[in-house]
């Protein structure tokens, strides 16, 4: 467990630490600093591109096995969180809904 | 005097205009406390999370790889990566906050999430002058940090009194699922998102979760080529 331990808190310090100055590194030091539209681009793709694949794998995977099948109750769950999502904008509905689906799947 | 009483109704107005936001965090909050329980981590190890990252997404976004005992490398550069966005908030808001003292900036830094933001921006312009802006922001913000707060300690001292059978850590996917969704907003980035997750699935077995970080990248460029391909967007 002290093994354990000693990365959790490596863990939560880092990410603390990344957390803080990524939103910190324009607005403390106040400079008219401005991001180079390249950076800006990348910048805007990154995000939704990491999401989708720690989400992906989550719905897709059962058992470390591809499971694209209605019988898959998460991928069905994930489907319609998606939909969810993109109709109400509602992270609460998202969740909701998504679970209800989980468990009725089940 | 009066300089005190507009400053507490700037602070008041901004935390009247945030109030609403909260029905996004409180679930989200307590999926978060959860979901760093069920990871594994001591409920004193959940709390210093909540308070030192403050950050829902990289919070969720580390924990399955905290799981799969991913190198903190990894951890750190997808922390990162999720909180890319905050980048572009620090940007837009460093001219609003650039009179203000260090300490002040500093704190404003640490409590900025997206609906405070979001609202800030459509609220006040770069160049209006009003003096008492860092104070709604920061009324706002507290609101939205002591709703975190609250949320993820139940969630964190609370969870274990959920049936293990709800399968609460798949909310934690469908709260990603719910941030990720309004990122979507033209063709490259869904396409971007897309060939990520393609990558991601099909590099799950590749050893220490490098998969992720290589799903990443390919999403960026494949975002990037097709925005080549579009005529500009307006807006």
């Amino acid at each position: 467990m002290s093994g354990d331990a000693w990365i959790a808190w490596a863990l939560i310090v880092g990410a603390g630490i990344v957390s803080f100055l990524s939103r910190a590194i324009f607005v403390v030091p106040g400079s008219h600093l401005r991001l180079p539209a390249t950076a800006e681009r990348v910048l805007r793709y990154a995000p939704a591109a990491a999401l989708m694949a720690i989400v992906v794998p989550d719905l897709a995977l059962v058992h470390g096995a591809l499971s694209f099948s209605i019988e898959n109750p998460k991928l069905v769950a994930g489907l319609v969180a998606f939909g969810l999502a993109a109709g109400t904008r509602s992270i609460l509905l998202t969740i909701a809904g998504g679970m209800a689906a989980l468990i009725l799947l089940r | 005097m009066k300089m005190q009483r507009e400053h507490a109704l700037s602070l008041r107005a901004g935390a009247l205009a945030g109030a609403p936001l909260m029905v996004g965090v409180v679930p989200w909050g307590i999926v978060a406390g959860v979901a760093m329980v069920g990871a594994g981590l001591t409920q004193g190890q959940a709390v210093a999370m909540s308070l030192l990252v403050f950050a829902g997404t990289a919070q969720l976004a580390v924990l399955p790889l905290l799981i799969a005992k991913a190198p903190l490398w990894v951890m750190y550069a997808t922390a990162l990566i999720v909180n890319l966005r905050y980048v572009i908030y620090s940007a837009v808001l460093a001219p609003h906050f650039e009179h203000l003292s260090r300490p002040w900036r500093a704190l404003l830094s640490y409590i900025t999430v997206d609906g405070m933001f979001a609202l800030f921006i459509g609220r006040f312009h770069t160049e209006d002058a009003d003096p008492h802006k860092h104070w709604f922001y920061l009324g706002g913000s507290l609101v939205m940090w002591t709703g975190w707060q609250l949320a993820s300690m139940v969630g964190i001292f609370a969870g274990a009194l959920i049936p293990q059978a709800w399968s609460l850590e798949f909310a934690a996917t469908l709260a990603l699922i719910a941030v990720l969704v309004p990122l979507l907003h033209d063709r490259a980035v869904v396409c971007a998102a897309l060939a990520a997750g393609g990558v991601a699935l099909a590099a799950s077995k590749w050893p220490l979760n490098l998969g992720l970080l290589a799903a990443i990248a390919v999403g960026v460029v494949v975002g990037l080529a097709v925005a080549r391909t579009l005529p500009k967007e307006v807006g």
